[in-house]
């Protein structure tokens, strides 16, 4: 098979993962939610194999325009889903994760997004950019996870559920807040200090990979040593992502700066 | 002083400076930062002179902002100390006087009564607590035990390698924006240049643009050789991403072009009456190529233009570097007196007065056009970079043990109670208490009953 048709049959099983899962929020069986997560992994691995061939075909790491970008961030998204499939609270999580897996599929998919692989512009050819692409959406992908499970706390009413909610986006943002530094932070520096000469310059998205990770460090400190939990950490939580998201498109299309390739 | 060392010891200040940060970082990059001043003129108008006295338009070299980022930094080193001694007390030293009460009160413990002697039930829960990779101490006196166990203490100080990391990222920001130094030096293949701020030359051998098969540049590769007091001492090909580093100054592919003023081209010049006359001549800028014809005995190249474009007022310039549109002013002479002047352009022949169908009696072709390429290599020093690398590891190193390595501390009392010894445990962990639980749990299952 080829990669647009692993594509699309990813996209079609999240659609329908996206569906079923849906279906049990109203129906509230484990049995949906159970075929919801069946048809995710299916189409996590067609997705897999997608981004392995178009890997293989166009001989870089799938991570060079915003096409393969946001295929690359859809399926961390699915995979930080599958990491936390095994809590209790993972049914509750699952559609509203799908939903943005699927978003961004269809994004990825408009006829916006130009979708050849284009040959690497010399400064995009460095393993150090794999490394700070991959490893800053899959920290991403995590803070999505918090995101998540805090709108749900807000929503939700049973005091016992907010703990439960409360203590996953903890634990989200304690795999996404050490991937996000790693990735964005630290191989971006390293990337920018092999292609340009300089490790940090200030530039938008820079600046913007930096309030992302202040509006993280403030989640975790307003947590632990002022004990703040619940709500406001929720409030924080939600922020981080959206500035996370902020970064990722924001700064190409409104901000312009050096980054503006992907 | 210490009204002083109070105020930095707060992590309220600490969350204040965080979020003041934030925001002034966003302000940051909803002004465009480091523009020349006419541009803040005409988008903000009458605000402009404000933005810059308050130095908005280079927000994080101002003053203030380099201000805020100091006082995050003493807030951080103070409140590191402060905690540190408690925390490498909890960690290292001796174990605490322990009351069975507050241990029966812990969430995660277990009572039990082995039918065994007190000293043989504590080596047996020693062994246990050993397999399991904790450090043991003992306390206690004849007829009572203490067991004090403790694993992952390095755990416990995770944070503070995170903002030690922190404080050597920001020391290593300053070096770099104190003593650091980028300068540009374009060469010409074969050319030489002293290194600004250094005591060696570097020389330009070759410099190669390398292509995809579709078009679309692939690589820029310049091989540059390092001359000590005229001599060669290295030679190594400076790619993007593939710095030259040589003696604290790296190279970095920066920029090209072509060396214009300098081109060569070949013109072949036609007459319009007499269709079988061609002659091609070759001749540099500024000079004058004789064609040896009764009506034409000379031309001359007055102006050359990679990528001709009529700016303001009709003044002729070249848009780009790129030989996208080029165009010579070429100029004719018959003697002394000149016959033609006028652009010709390579990639539109049929367009001026002197292509074939235009006005003049004289007729030209640009048919080729040459100038050197030349490489731009930014020179690079940066004595900060060092303490950037080293603050990174630490900050990585560190969340890993903040957040993957949860200290782990377990209580046991063994007292003995007719015959049997009553066992009392109990477990305290920060973080990760679930799995810390099972631990635990499945551990003293096999201390009751070993299988
Ligand atoms: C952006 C900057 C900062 C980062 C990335 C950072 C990072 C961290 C991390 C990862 C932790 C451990 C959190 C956890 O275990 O959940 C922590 C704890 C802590 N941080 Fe920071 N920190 C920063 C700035 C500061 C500042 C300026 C202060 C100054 C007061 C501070 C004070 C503390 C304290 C008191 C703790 C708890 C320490 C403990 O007992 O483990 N942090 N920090």
């Amino acid at each position: 098979m080829t990669e647009p048709t692993l594509f699309t049959a990813a996209f079609a099983l999240y659609v329908a993962a996206l569906v079923v899962y849906s279906a049990s929020i109203f129906a509230r069986r484990d049995k949906w939610a159970k075929a919801g997560f069946v048809l995710a992994v299916a189409g996590f691995a067609g997705h897999t194999a997608a981004l392995v061939l178009r890997t293989v075909a166009s001989g870089h790491a799938p991570f060079t325009n915003m096409y393969e970008s946001l295929s690359f961030l859809s399926w961390s998204v699915v995979l930080a889903l599958i990491v936390f499939s095994r809590s209790s609270l993972a049914p509750r999580l699952a559609p509203y994760l799908m939903l943005i897996t699927v978003a961004l599929v269809a994004l990825a998919s408009s006829p916006l997004m130009p979708k050849d692989a284009t040959p690497l512009v010399p400064a995009l050819q460095s393993y150090w950019l794999w490394l700070h692409v991959s490893v800053t959406l899959l920290g991403e992908a995590f803070f999505a996870v918090a995101f998540v499970a805090s709108l749900i706390f807000l929503w939700a009413d049973s005091a016992e559920k907010k703990e439960r909610l409360d203590a996953l986006a903890y634990r989200a943002v304690a795999v996404g807040f050490p991937l996000f530094t790693l990735g964005g932070l630290v191989f971006g520096m390293v990337w920018a200090y092999r292609a340009w000469g300089r490790y940090w310059g200030w530039d938008p998205k820079e600046v913007w990979s930096l309030i992302t990770w202040f509006v993280f460090a403030l989640y975790l400190h307003t947590r632990i040593v002022m004990g703040w939990k619940g709500k406001r950490s929720a409030v924080i939580a939600i922020v981080g992502f959206l500035a996370a998201l902020f970064t990722y498109f924001g700064v190409n299309y409104i901000l312009a700066g050096l980054h503006s390739y992907a | 002083m210490r009204s002083v060392w109070k105020f930095f010891s707060s992590v309220k200040l600490a969350i204040v400076l965080l979020i003041l940060i934030t925001l002034a970082s966003v302000l940051g990059t909803l002004v465009p930062q480091g523009r020349p001043a006419a541009d803040y003129a005409a988008r903000y108008g009458g605000w402009a002179g404000l933005f810059q006295t308050l130095q908005l338009t280079r927000l994080y070299s101002s003053g203030w902002y380099l201000a805020l980022l100091v006082l995050f930094a003493l807030n951080l080193v103070v409140c590191t100390v402060v905690r540190f001694g408690a925390k490498w007390r909890k960690a290292f030293g001796p174990a605490p006087a322990t009351d069975p009460r507050a241990l029966v009160s812990a969430k995660i413990k277990s009572q039990f009564r082995l039918s065994l002697p007190l000293a043989a039930s504590g080596d047996r829960i020693r062994a246990a607590l050993r397999a399991a990779r904790y450090r043991t101490a003992d306390s206690g006196d004849a007829n009572r035990a203490v067991l004090h166990a403790r694993k992952r203490r390095l755990g416990y100080f995770g944070s503070d390698i995170v903002h030690l990391g922190l404080l050597v990222i920001l020391a290593g920001g300053f070096t770099s924006g104190l003593g650091g130094r980028r300068a540009e030096i374009g060469l010409l293949e074969g050319e030489a240049a002293d290194v600004p701020n250094a005591s060696f030359r570097v020389r330009l051998d070759k410099f190669e643009t390398e292509y995809y098969p579709k078009g679309g540049v692939k690589d820029w590769k310049s091989t540059l050789t390092v001359l000590e007091n005229g001599a060669p001492v290295l030679t190594r090909v400076v790619e993007v991403n593939h710095p030259l580093t040589y003696r604290g100054v790296s190279f970095y592919q920066a920029s090209y072009g072509w060396d214009w003023q300098r081109s060569s081209v070949e013109l072949e010049v036609r007459k319009r009456a007499d269709a079988s006359f061609s002659k091609t001549v070759s001749l540099k800028l500024g000079e004058r190529a004789s064609v040896s014809d009764p009506d034409i005995t000379a031309v001359s190249i007055r102006q050359f233009v990679p990528d001709f474009v009529r700016g303001e007022g009709g003044k002729v310039q070249s848009r780009s570097q790129e030989p996208r549109n080029p165009a010579a002013f070429v100029e004719a002479w018959k003697g002394e007196e000149r016959v033609f002047a006028g652009w010709i352009f390579a990639k539109f022949p049929d367009f001026g007065p002197g292509h074939q169908g235009g006005t003049s009696p004289l007729a030209f072709v640009l048919k080729r056009y040459q100038a050197a390429p030349f490489s731009v290599l930014e020179a690079a020093k940066d004595p900060g970079v060092g303490l950037i690398w080293a603050g990174c590891l630490l900050v990585v190193a560190g969340l890993f043990l903040a957040f993957y390595w949860p200290p782990r501390e377990i209580t046991v009392v063994l007292e003995d109670s007719q015959g049997k010894v009553e066992v009392t445990a109990a477990g305290h962990a920060a973080k990760a208490r679930e799995t810390f639980a099972s631990e635990f749990e499945t551990m003293f299952e096999h201390v009751r009953r070993p299988s």
